[in-house]
């Protein structure tokens, strides 16, 4: 029993990290019906937003010799800041200028998964293949409950995730700028005709979305501290799943699917050999699918023009 | 107010207008009438400068908005800065969205919206509508098509605007309603407003309007007061069913 909830805690940990991206995906592409496979590379490049952030902040090495406890309160809304502005430069780069042509979603899409790329092998360019490691900002400590051992940082991680859905529902579903994403999710048409500039909209989507996904990466590089380019591919695919799976354009789609499959993933571990785990995490998946198309959340969509 | 010169617009490579002038003065009711495919619901689109491709790109001439060029203007600056919009065809409400948010959203861009403009504008128009006050918190895309027409114009005016378009407001919609509607155009207009209206139904338009424009295949054919194009052998010919 104390095993099982020793694996729900691990689980718990992993679904944070999930449903972190996954909401950015999910945001995405409700507002705008976009795929945006960049996304677990934007994961990662918060990751390394976050290393170089608190490296340069942190005593004694660090430029400004701050302490720890300063240095993590300066990081997390930096990185965010950071991780957003990379979110924005690739709508605004890569996917504004082909949805302005009018160009077919699906070659928005693939431009997506080259910008990944692109984030991907630069980083490699640009740091090399040596790992990096963030310096630890939080002190381990390790509760005791009822025989399960639990980290502070892991209390930290599940407890962001939460509250960054709670947030992020609010912003939808009680904010002005919340109303105008719905909006756009159901026409594009007719919200400039209502004086709301699209392109804003637009940038906000990406900017929150990306945000929480340099958020989700900074927590990843806090629990696992070993940084690589490649860190956010497999990360993301899995993040982008999870979204399908609870309903891609549902924020408790993305929150709910995030946390089914880290347990899923987490149990076939903890039960089965470790090389079954990702069969038989996307098998039950793919049955899920199989079963509800649209996700648990998601309700069919129909497909106007 | 609003004087359209030469304008050309196409979509892609096809031109939709060849070339049509026409102005619309300050408290007058201006219909473009004219068959399915004149280019009525284009002449509306541009005016508005909404994008491609479901909107045309002009390609000659100019429309001046008191006397200013509209033309490098994005549509959403036209409706926060000229304070004139459209009533899009087929309403186009967020169906997704409540009655009330959906007016809601559209006071974006009010100057007054601090200082209680927003609630102060929603009073007025269930006032207007007051069928819209009891389906306030309805999802909109569950209104019958009368109620969704309302929204739509409530919407728009919701915008503070000065300069109405409306495309097709009659489309889909029982006489009853239909008439309804129409006694409040004429009553926002004697409030000031001026209004372009789109309309297949050339009869009810031309009822309604002080001057009217008719479109053929891109062109202006024929233009003058409303009640002389009613009394027009060829146009009660071509549009009006004899």
């Amino acid at each position: 029993m104390d095993f099982f909830l020793q694996q729900c805690v691990n689980a718990l940990q992993w679904g944070s990290f999930y449903a972190l991206i996954a909401l950015g995906y999910t945001l995405v592409y409700g507002v705008l019906r976009l795929i945006n496979f960049a996304h677990g590379d934007v994961f990662m490049v918060g990751a390394y937003l976050a290393f170089f952030i608190s490296t340069g902040l942190l005593a004694p090495e660090g430029l400004f010799g701050f302490s720890r406890e300063l240095t993590l309160m300066l990081t997390i809304p930096l990185t965010m800041i950071f991780t957003s502005l990379v979110g924005v430069t690739l709508e605004r780069v890569a996917y504004r200028p082909l949805m302005r042509k009018g160009a077919h979603r699906l070659y928005v899409v693939i431009t997506a998964l080259m910008c990944g790329l692109v984030l991907e092998n630069g980083n490699l360019a640009l740091l090399g293949a040596s790992r990096r490691t963030l310096p630890e900002l939080v002190d381990k400590t390790i509760y005791n409950i009822g025989g399960i051992a639990v980290t502070s940082l892991k209390l930290w991680v599940v407890l962001t995730a939460i509250l960054v859905f709670i947030a992020l529902h609010f912003i939808v579903t009680r904010t002005r700028m919340g109303m105008a994403m719905r909006a756009v999710s159901w026409d594009k048409f007719a919200l400039p005709l209502m004086g709301i500039p699209l392109d804003r909209v637009i940038v906000f989507t990406f900017a929150l979305g990306s945000a929480i996904a340099g958020l989700g990466g900074l927590l990843f590089a806090m629990s696992y501290p070993v940084l690589e380019p490649y860190m956010g591919a497999m990360t993301g695919w899995k993040a982008f799943i999870a979204a399908v799976v609870g309903g891609i354009g549902e924020i408790r789609g993305a929150f709910v699917g995030g946390f089914l499959l880290a347990f899923v993933e987490v149990m076939v571990v903890a039960f089965l050999p470790s090389t079954f785990r990702d069969l038989f995490a996307f098998s039950i998946l793919l049955f899920i699918l199989w079963q509800r198309p649209t996700g648990i959340f998601g309700k069919p969509l129909t497909t106007k023009i | 107010m609003l004087r359209v010169t030469n304008l050309k617009a196409a979509y892609g490579k096809i031109e939709a207008l060849h070339g049509i002038s026409f102005h619309v003065e300050k408290g007058e009711i201006v219909t473009l009438i004219g068959a399915n495919g004149a280019g009525k619901s284009t002449t509306l689109k541009a005016l508005m400068r909404l994008p491609p491709p479901e909107s045309p790109v002009v390609t000659g001439g100019d429309i001046a908005f008191d006397g200013v060029s509209l033309l490098g203007m994005p549509a959403h600056c036209v409706v926060s800065d000229l304070r004139m919009t459209l009533a899009p065809e087929g309403r186009r409400i967020f169906g997704n969205l409540t009655v009330m948010e959906n007016l809601q959203l559209a006071s974006w861009s009010r100057q007054d919206g601090q200082d209680g403009g927003m609630e102060e504008a929603i009073r007025r128009i269930f006032d207007l509508f007051p069928r819209l006050a009891e389906r306030a918190r309805q999802r909109s895309d569950t209104l019958s098509g009368g109620e969704q027409q309302m929204l739509a114009i409530g919407r728009a005016l919701m915008t503070q605007c000065a300069v109405l378009l409306l495309d097709e407001p009659s489309m889909g919609l029982a006489p009853v309603v239909m008439y309804d509607m129409f006694r409040t155009l004429k009553r926002l207009n004697a409030e000031g407003l001026t209004i372009i209206v789109v309309e297949q139904n050339a009869r009810l338009a031309l009822t309604l309007a002080d001057r009217g424009y008719v479109l053929d295949t891109g062109e202006i054919v024929a233009e003058g007061p409303a009640q002389a194009l009613l009394n027009t052998p060829q146009i009660k010919a071509a549009y009006l069913g004899g």
